[in-house]
Parts: C-alpha cells; sequence; structure tokens
C-alpha cells in the first residue's frame, strides 16, 4: 500500500494531495499496490468527496483539534496508522506542513525519510528516489536501505490526478473512519493560534516562484501599474534593476543583482532591462528566463531562454489580456 | 536561557558550478570556500538576539573534522560562549539518521532551554536534522520559523512561513528546537575583539566512542547512488511573430512555465 | 568613559598584517580633505582617524551589532585611489593599512555579502562574473584571434570584464583590431591564466590572491610569454609592482603604451577624423601608482580632428577615482553617494562630448552613471576611439 496524507488548509484541500495521488498511481500500478488517503480533519467529508475516486482506501480521522495543522497532534495518530496499516510508502507534500511533520514522524517510526523528491521507483525490495542538491545545480540519486520508507514530495512535480486517467478509472474508495483520543495536553506543547499574512513590506522576492522585473525600458513611472496589475494576475512579484530603484519607483528590496537580491524563480521575465552583468549575476540561475526588449542586441538575450525582440509598452498590455482569457 | 545552535559548514557553491568528482557520488571539491551554511547563520543570529534580550548562553555544535573549527570559531567570534565539534569517520560516511543521532547523544548530555538549526542545508537541501532531533529528545519542534518571541521562561510565540505569502502562528513549549528561515533577522559581523577572544573560548572536540556511541545505531537508512548535473535548456529562442501573435505565444508560454 | 584605553590585541594584529605606516601619522588631516569621498557630500569619511584609530586598537572593537555594521561599511569605503598618500607630508599608505585591517575580517567573513560572492566566484572560476573558466577565449576566437606562442612577440591578456561581459567587450575587439591593423603578432594567453585577482588582494582575500597569482605566474611560464599587453591598469599594476614578489618576470605592457608606441614608430597612422572634444580621465592605477600619464595623451592627440581637453583641477596626479578600486565596483553605493556621479558632471563641465577612459572598471562605472543621470555624454576606451579613426 502507498500512502498519501491528504493536506489542507481553511477548509481547502491543497494541490500537492492530488500530485501525490498521480505519482502514487505511477508507483502502485507496476507494485500492483493500492492507494490510500489519509485525512485528518475536524470535517473529513468534503476531503474525502475530493479524492474518493483517485483512490482504493481512505482512512479518516475526525476531531475538532484537527481543525488547522498541528504537527505536535498530528504525530501520535499519524504514528498509529502507518504503524497498523504499514504502508511500503508514505508520502507527505514538502510544503510548510510536510516539512514541519515528516522528519519527526520517520524518525519517531525510525523509518527512512527522502525529502523534497521529483521521481520515484518502487520495486519490491528498493527504493531509488531523485532529488535536487546544491541548490538544484546537482541531481541525485538515493535508494533507501530499507522498507517501509517515507518521502516528502515537492510541489509542482507532478501533474494534478485527473478523472479521466486510465489507471484510476472506476476507482470509489472504501472509507474506514478511525476515532483517535488526543491528549488535550499536547496543546500545552504546541498550540495553533491563527494563520497570518507575510507584511508586504517585507516581500521577499528571493521567495516568489514568478518574477516580473522591469528595467529603464519601462519609460515612466506610470507605465509601472499595467505591469504591476500582469504581476499580480500571473501570480508573480514585482522586481527591478538598479535604475528603477535610483528614481524611487520601487523600493531597494525589489533589485535584482550584485548588489542586490539571487532569485532563483521558476520564471523570470525580464522587460527593457539591457543584460547588465550586475543585474545579470544575480538572476541568472532562475529555470525559465523570458526576455522584452526592443534591441536584439542586448546582453540579456545572451541568458534569456525565450526572447522578444519588441516594445514591452505594447506587448505587455496585450498579453495581460491574453492571460485573463487563458485564465477565463 | 541556553540556546544550543546546530551549525553546519558547506562548500558555498550559490555562486558557482558544481562538478560531480570522478566517483560518481560526490561533488569536486576543489576550487570551493567553505562557509556557514546560510540558515545557519540565520539561526545563530537569532541566538544571539535572544541572549541579549534574555541573558544566558550560547553553546555552538558542529559535525566534521578540524577545518570545521572555522565555522565554529566565526560563532565565538560573534558571541556565543563555547563549541562543540563531533568528529568521528563514522559520522562523515553517514546520512541525515547518522548525523541527528550523534548531534542528539551529544546535546541529551547538555542543559538547554532552546535548540536552533538553520531550516535547509544550502548541500543537501535535506531539511531533516531540526525536527529529527526533537523527535530523539521528545520535545516539540517547528520548522521554517520567522519570527520568535520569548512569552515567558518556558513558552515563545512563534511564526512559521508556509505557502503563498502565509504564516502559521503558534505557541510552543520549551524546550524546542526550532529550524529558522533566512531572512528572520541580519546576521551580524564579528568585531575584531570578538576574533581576538574566540581562540580562548571553550572549544571541545568529541568522537563516537567519547559520546558511547554504538556504530550500529547510527548505520546510514540511505545511501546516494549517483549525481549528475540535469542538463541545462538551449539559449534563447526567439518568439516572432505580430504583436499580438507574440502575446499569445508568450502567454501559452508563461502559463506552462509558471503553473498557471 | 572619558579614558582611552589601548586595545594591544587588535592594534598588534593589524600592524603585524601590514598596517605599520600608522605610526608614522601625525593627524594633520589631509588625507580626509584629499580623499575623493570628502567630495560627496553625503558621507563623512574621516581618513585621518584610520591610523589613529589603529594605534589605539580602536578597530572594529565594539560588541554592539550596529556600531560594527557601521564600522564594516566605513572599512569597505576606501577604493585604494592612493590620492591620500600623494599628499600625505608623512607618506602614510592608507590603502596598506585598510588592507592589513580587512586581512582580519575576511577569514570572519566580516565583508560585504557582493565582496564574499566576488572572492568565491573568482576562487572557483577564475573571473568576477562566475563564467566558466573555458568561455574566457571566446571573444578571441570570433575574431581569430589565435592563442600565444613562444614565436609571437606579444601575449594579450584583455582583464575578466571585457572577456566575458558583453557591454565591454568592445574593447577587447577594437585593441585587437589595432594590434592587426598594423600586423602586429599577438595572441591571446590561454585560458588558465586566470583574473590578475588585484581587486581582491585590496579588499583583503590575501590567500586567494596568492594562490592564483602562483598559478598565473606558472601559466605564463609554462607558455613561455615575455610580454604581454594588458587593457586594464590593475591587471597592469599588480603584474607591474606585486608578481614580481612571487616570481613574475615577465614585461607588461599598457594598451596606451603600445599603441603610443605603435603611433612613434609609425606603424600606426590615425587617418580618420573623429571631430569630437575629448576629455580624458586619469585611472588610478595608471596615473597615480604608475606615472603613466603622457602615452594615452598623445595617442588621443595624433587622432585627426579631435580635441582634447582637461579636468579642470583634477586631471593628472590629481584625478579623481571612480569609485571602482578595491572592489567598490560591486559594491553598490547609494544614489547620491557615487564617485562617479561626481566625475561625470565635471566631464560635463569641461564641454566635452566624450569621456575617454583607459580602464574597464572606469568605462562600466562612467557608463552606469551617465545612463542614470541622463547626461549627453559618450564613454569611450582610447581603444576605441583609436580604432574609429584608422
Ligand atoms: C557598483 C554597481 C553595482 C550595481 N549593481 C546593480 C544591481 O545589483 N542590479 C542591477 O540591476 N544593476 C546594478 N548596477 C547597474 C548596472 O550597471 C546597469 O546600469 C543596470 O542594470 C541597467 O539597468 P536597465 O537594464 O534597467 O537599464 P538599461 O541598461 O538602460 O537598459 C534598458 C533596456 O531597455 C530596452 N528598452 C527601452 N525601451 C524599450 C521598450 N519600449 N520595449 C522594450 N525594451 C526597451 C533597451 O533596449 C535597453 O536594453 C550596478 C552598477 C554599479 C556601478
Ligand atoms: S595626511 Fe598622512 S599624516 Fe596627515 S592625517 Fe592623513 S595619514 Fe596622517
Ligand atoms: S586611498 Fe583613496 S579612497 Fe582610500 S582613503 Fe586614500 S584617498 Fe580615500
Amino acid at each position: 500500500m502507498i500512502a498519501v496524507l491528504i493536506e489542507h488548509r481553511e477548509a481547502q484541500i491543497k494541490d500537492i494531495s492530488f500530485e501525490m495521488l498521480t505519482l502514487a498511481h505511477q508507483i502502485a500500478n507496476t507494485q500492483k499496490q493500492e492507494v490510500s488517503c489519509i485525512i485528518l480533519s475536524d470535517k473529513c467529508q468534503p476531503f474525502a468527496d475530493a479524492v474518493k475516486n483517485y483512490c482504493h482506501n481512505i482512512i479518516c480521522v475526525e476531531n475538532d483539534l484537527l481543525n488547522n495543522f498541528n504537527n505536535q497532534i498530528y504525530l501520535p495518530i499519524l504514528e498509529k496508522i502507518i504503524t497498523e496499516t504499514k504502508p511500503t510508502l508514505t508520502m507527505i507534500g514538502h510544503t510548510g506542513f510536510g516539512t514541519d511533520l515528516a522528519p519527526y514522524l520517520s524518525t519517531k517510526l525510525s523509518m527512512p525519510l527522502l525529502t523534497d523528491i521529483f521521481d520515484v521507483e518502487l520495486s519490491p525490495d528498493r527504493l531509488l528516489i531523485r532529488r535536487q542538491m546544491y541548490g538544484g545545480k546537482i541531481t541525485a540519486e538515493i535508494i533507501s536501505k530499507k522498507l517501509p520508507a517515507m518521502v516528502t514530495v515537492r510541489t509542482g512535480s507532478f501533474e494534478k490526478i485527473l478523472t479521466s486517467s486510465s489507471a484510476i478509472k472506476g476507482l470509489n474508495a472504501n472509507i474506514t473512519n478511525v476515532s483517535f483520543d488526543i491528549d488535550q495536553s499536547i496543546l500545552e506543547k504546541s498550540k495553533f493560534l491563527e494563520y497570518g499574512e507575510v507584511p508586504t513590506t517585507g516581500i521577499d522576492i528571493t521567495k516568489s516562484d514568478v518574477l516580473v522585473a522591469v528595467g529603464r525600458g519601462i519609460k515612466e513611472q506610470k507605465n509601472l501599474a499595467v505591469i504591476e496589475k500582469f504581476a499580480e494576475d500571473i501570480g508573480g512579484t514585482l522586481a527591478c534593476t538598479r535604475p528603477i530603484i535610483d528614481a524611487g519607483w520601487l523600493p531597494k528590496d525589489r533589485q535584482v543583482g550584485s548588489s542586490g537580491k539571487t532569485v532563483k524563480p521558476k520564471v523570470y521575465i525580464a522587460l527593457g532591462i539591457s543584460g547588465a552583468f550586475q543585474h545579470i549575476s544575480g538572476m541568472k540561475s532562475a529555470e525559465t528566463i523570458i526576455a522584452v526588449n526592443k534591441d536584439a542586441e542586448a546582453p540579456i538575450f545572451s541568458v534569456a531562454h525565450f526572447g522578444v525582440v519588441g516594445d514591452l509598452l505594447k506587448i505587455v498590455p496585450m498579453l495581460a489580456n491574453r492571460i485573463k482569457e487563458l485564465k477565463g | 536561557m541556553d540556546i544550543i545552535v546546530c551549525l553546519k559548514m558547506v562548500p558555498d557553491t550559490s555562486e558557482t558550478e558544481v562538478r560531480v568528482d570522478s566517483t560518481g557520488k560526490n561533488i569536486l571539491k576543489v576550487r570551493l570556500i567553505n562557509t556557514t551554511n546560510e540558515a545557519d547563520n540565520y539561526a545563530l543570529e537569532t541566538a544571539l538576539l535572544l541572549k541579549e534580550k534574555h541573558g544566558g548562553t550560547v553553546t555552538l555544535i558542529s559535525l566534521g573534522a578540524q577545518n570545521v573549527d572555522e565555522v565554529l570559531k566565526m560563532g565565538l567570534a560573534k558571541g556565543a560562549d563555547r563549541a562543540i565539534r563531533l568528529t568521528d569517520g563514522l559520522f562523515e560516511t553517514g546520512d541525515a539518521w547518522t548525523r541527528t543521532y550523534a548531534l542528539y547523544q551529544a546535546i541529551s548530555k547538555n542543559k538547554f532551554d532552546l535548540i536552533l538549526t538553520g531550516c535547509i542545508a544550502s548541500d543537501d537541501g535535506n531539511s531533516q536534522i531540526g525536527p529529527s532531533l526533537a523527535a530523539l529528545l521528545n520535545i516539540p519542534s517547528a520548522a521554517y520559523v520567522t519570527k520568535v518571541e520569548m512569552l515567558d521562561n518556558t513558552k515563545a510565540k512563534i511564526d512559521r512561513e508556509l505557502e503563498g505569502g502565509i504564516l502559521e502562528r503558534k505557541e510552543i513549549s520549551l524546550p524546542a528546537v526550532l529550524t529558522i528561515q533566512t531572512g528572520i533577522n541580519t546576521p551580524r559581523y564579528p568585531s575584531i575583539i570578538g576574533i581576538k577572544r574566540a581562540g580562548s573560548k571553550p572549544l571541545d572536540v568529541f568522537d563516537a566512542a567519547k559520546l558511547n556511541i554504538d556504530p550500529k545505531i547510527i548505520e546510514s537508512l540511505t545511501e546516494l547512488q549517483q549525481m549528475y548535473n540535469p542538463k541545462v535548456e538551449a539559449k534563447a529562442q526567439f518568439i516572432s511573430g505580430s504583436d499580438d501573435e507574440i502575446s499569445e505565444k508568450l502567454a501559452t508560454l508563461i502559463r506552462e512555465k509558471a503553473g498557471l | 568613559m572619558g579614558i582611552i584605553t589601548i586595545t594591544k590585541e587588535i592594534r598588534d594584529a593589524i600592524i603585524e598584517l601590514g598596517g605599520t605606516d600608522a605610526y608614522k601619522c601625525y593627524q594633520c588631516g589631509m588625507c580626509t580633505a584629499l580623499c575623493p569621498w570628502f567630495q560627496v557630500e553625503k558621507v563623512s569619511f574621516l581618513v585621518n582617524r584610520i591610523p589613529h584609530n589603529v594605534k589605539l586598537g580602536n578597530v572594529m572593537a565594539s560588541e554592539d551589532k550596529k556600531v560594527i555594521e557601521k564600522e564594516v561599511e566605513e572599512l569597505f569605503r576606501c577604493v585604494g585611489c592612493d590620492n591620500c598618500l600623494e599628499y600625505c607630508p608623512r607618506g602614510v599608505n592608507i590603502g596598506d593599512i585598510v588592507r592589513a585591517i580587512r586581512r582580519i575580517l575576511i577569514d570572519y567573513e566580516a565583508l560585504p555579502k557582493t565582496l564574499k560572492d566576488i572572492t568565491t566566484k573568482i576562487y572557483s572560476s577564475g573571473n568576477p562574473q562566475g563564467d566558466s573558466a573555458d568561455k574566457r577565449n571566446n571573444w578571441a576566437k570570433k575574431l581569430n584571434v589565435p592563442l600565444y606562442s613562444p614565436e609571437l612577440e606579444y601575449a594579450y591578456f584583455p582583464c575578466c570584464i571585457p572577456a566575458y561581459d558583453a557591454q565591454v567587450k568592445r574593447v577587447a575587439e577594437s585593441t585587437t583590431k589595432i594590434l592587426k591593423a598594423t600586423n602586429s603578432l599577438f595572441g591571446v594567453v590561454k585560458d588558465d591564466v586566470w583574473c590578475c585577482c588585484e581587486a581582491i588582494r585590496n579588499f583583503g582575500a590575501e590567500k586567494i590572491f596568492q594562490e592564483i597569482a602562483k598559478n598565473n605566474i606558472s601559466a605564463l611560464d609554462k607558455a613561455k610569454v615575455k610580454k604581454m599587453i594588458v587593457t586594464s591598469p590593475h591587471c597592469y599594476t599588480t603584474y607591474k609592482n606585486e608578481y614580481p614578489e612571487l616570481g613574475s618576470t615577465i614585461e607588461i605592457i599598457h594598451t596606451t603604451q603600445i599603441f603610443a608606441q605603435l603611433i612613434t614608430n609609425r606603424k600606426l597612422k590615425p587617418t580618420k577624423p573623429v571631430v569630437k572634444k575629448v576629455v580624458y580621465h586619469d585611472p588610478c592605477t595608471l596615473g597615480r601608482q604608475n606615472n603613466i600619464y603622457d602615452e594615452p595623451r598623445s595617442v588621443l592627440k595624433s587622432i585627426p580632428g579631435l580635441e582634447l581637453v582637461e579636468f579642470e583641477n583634477f586631471n593628472r596626479k590629481d584625478s579623481m577615482c571612480c569609485g571602482a578600486g578595491s572592489g567598490g565596483l560591486w559594491l553598490d553605493w547609494q544614489k547620491g553617494e557615487r564617485m562617479s556621479d561626481i566625475r561625470v558632471k565635471q566631464a560635463v563641465d569641461t564641454g566635452a562630448d566624450i569621456l575617454a577612459v583607459a580602464c574597464p572598471y572606469c568605462l562600466i562605472m562612467f557608463e552606469d552613471s551617465v545612463k542614470t543621470m541622463n547626461l549627453n555624454l559618450e564613454v569611450k576606451d582610447i581603444s576605441e576611439i583609436l580604432a574609429e579613426s584608422i
């Protein structure tokens, strides 16, 4: 059995849950194993409904104290479930929740843990995973010396599972409700208070997956608004070159480059940036770099993966509309 | 308040190419400069700020050969009180489990209210040791901490970073393990007076025998098979057409790459 | 309070690493007044406090985080321009004192992050850009410049910045054009010769400087290089004045020297007029540090149509630093705190169309200032202007 811990926050199931289910089925198919979901919540039903066509079994633990994630409360429950059901592999998201929980849990269970993985190969007696090291500059293949084992799965590494997938056609999971008496004294050790928002002044461009960076090519401060809106629409954060800071159009913490921040987002969109070395040194490790510049010779194209030679002031508004259409 | 900070020495690869050596199981260590793991520096600063505010001591602990003393001495120069280095061939060939267990054995012989580690090591990227250590010590833990505020001698209020600009705020009782996220503070520079005094602060070295560690217990649970450089995309592919076509192609591309 | 005590351990450590000049200082304050920072209104950089504080051992002696942070910022302000040395009545080399202090700090990573990163990049790949070592000569391959071999007269080393940076490689290209036009026999040095490490030595990375400098010397030795032409006066001063201590014997020639020589020998005759008013900026490393003032000017004067003007007051040995020395190229001072902004204003005041430079660092600093200040001024390397004229 492959177990997947369903992740949810404020009544929303998280995408990573569906991504892990895709991976779980990939493995389960070759191994003729079953996939089980574990749901811990104050209301399990909606989550069970969301995943019941994508797995063979669902184990639900319902308790008011499980309305919000709390690693210390999750621990004894998962320890018990895993010890009793003995999954070959347990999957947890490599997320704010997963990283807070998995190492603790695996240690309690004396189980090997492989974190932040993006690929798995499982055979009856062997687990091999792939993960990145050295900030993504190296890919490593690591085996677990024993089974059962646990992994935390990198977000966005797998497609979300779809009903149409032939592998899982006709699934309708058995639901098992497990009751568990939570020892109230745990709250003394670790108590959830609330969710908060990261203060906007403290925006950290190094932590954003998508950056929309502007340079002097935007010409005037008033053009910033369109681009800011566009960044927001694609779930990105605004960054810039030093002259934009000098002009006082954006605060210093948005500067990318040798004397600003070094960033490594999934996508870096460089708009009207020439590509001075001080700038490039701060962004060249981005996974995908898209540059728009009216000068075909601009050095930024030497590090970009995709380039557009053209006027950003014309292209960006049109692009923003397209994105809106795509998002429907 | 007595605080223990785990520091790791790592090769600074943030600005360099990383190549694999001939065994295929390690990176080529030549021409790399060793440094304190970035997140650990923030953990150390958190400890020093807490000490300035609430008094107490800061003890540093690290694993590795003698060159790791550089990292420990830097921590001492910044204001930590003493340092411990665990060294043994067994530790060095081990995995996260091995290292956690060694740290556990050393730490459990000390008095402490708080253990701080970095949230991630820039070399292996495991994010494991802090919470695993807490499990062995049977105390609560919190990962990716971005704020620490003492409520009293036995309780702290903390923020943890989640995805999408959201924080989880919670109360945790001490002793506890917190893994500290980068950016929580601004790590200080050591002063020259600190550097000069670091030499006379205690730095103790222990091996597996001295810690009474049974080699069987610390055997790795995982094994690295091979390493390689992921292949990189070819350079600039130009997207052309009318402005309208360009924006359409770009939109599709962004949707795919940004995972909208 | 009020009583000054001497912190001997700090004083002794700095003296030992090369700060002995501190004892010569008699606190006249000339250095503070002559330091280019004195012209930057926002900044108060009291240079004469440095030798004074070294004598007292009062350098980074506090344990207060904020105080230390400020002190580190101060200690990395000195760009090593030697303007103070030129006029100090006691011959105090502030650059040496500051370098000694930085050498203590760097082992403990007490330096701005950008400088730490530059050190790592140079150590691992041999250039401050952190690009692969084997891409160093890509620019030369495109222009069919051969690798240096002993039957060629000169080896050419363009400095890491023109070699790797798309915006500055034009300097290496125009130098190549000129050398080819005169049938000079030259080849580019192999990519196992790395950054000269002048900058990182000045900001304290002594061990890395030593290691790479020795590698460079033996690589040049192996390639049997006898005479080497360099574009950067930073390479020039390092190879000329510092590498010999480590065993280097090669003859080093700055591009402006070889250009001037070719023109004097009539091997090169600039013919196409460049009808422009040009002001020449003396780089610290070429002028004050090596007394090369005339060759660059004679090259410019030989160009028909070109009118050469001088900076008012701040020319030749009084030239004002662009701000890039000792790591300044990578340190980002806030707008309003940049020496290069002041210098380009001075250039505009001369009425010049072109600010001519003889150093890739100056080129970058001034181009950046001209851009951010929206000035009507071109910044060009002498090689570019000369190449236009042939
Ligand atoms: C010590 C020092 C440290 C520095 N540190 C940094 C740093 O950390 N980060 C940093 O970014 N810079 C830094 N710089 C500045 C750097 O040298 C460059 O000046 C800067 O990066 C250039 O910014 P830019 O690309 O926005 O402007 P420019 O170089 O002026 O480029 C503007 C670009 O926009 C294009 N463009 C114009 N109009 C349009 C249009 N309508 N549509 C599309 N494209 C258009 C142009 O073709 C041009 O390529 C530093 C400089 C110094 C001296
Ligand atoms: S000019 Fe020389 S003698 Fe005068 S204060 Fe400066 S260093 Fe001292
Ligand atoms: S060397 Fe130049 S920058 Fe340094 S103190 Fe002297 S005048 Fe100032």
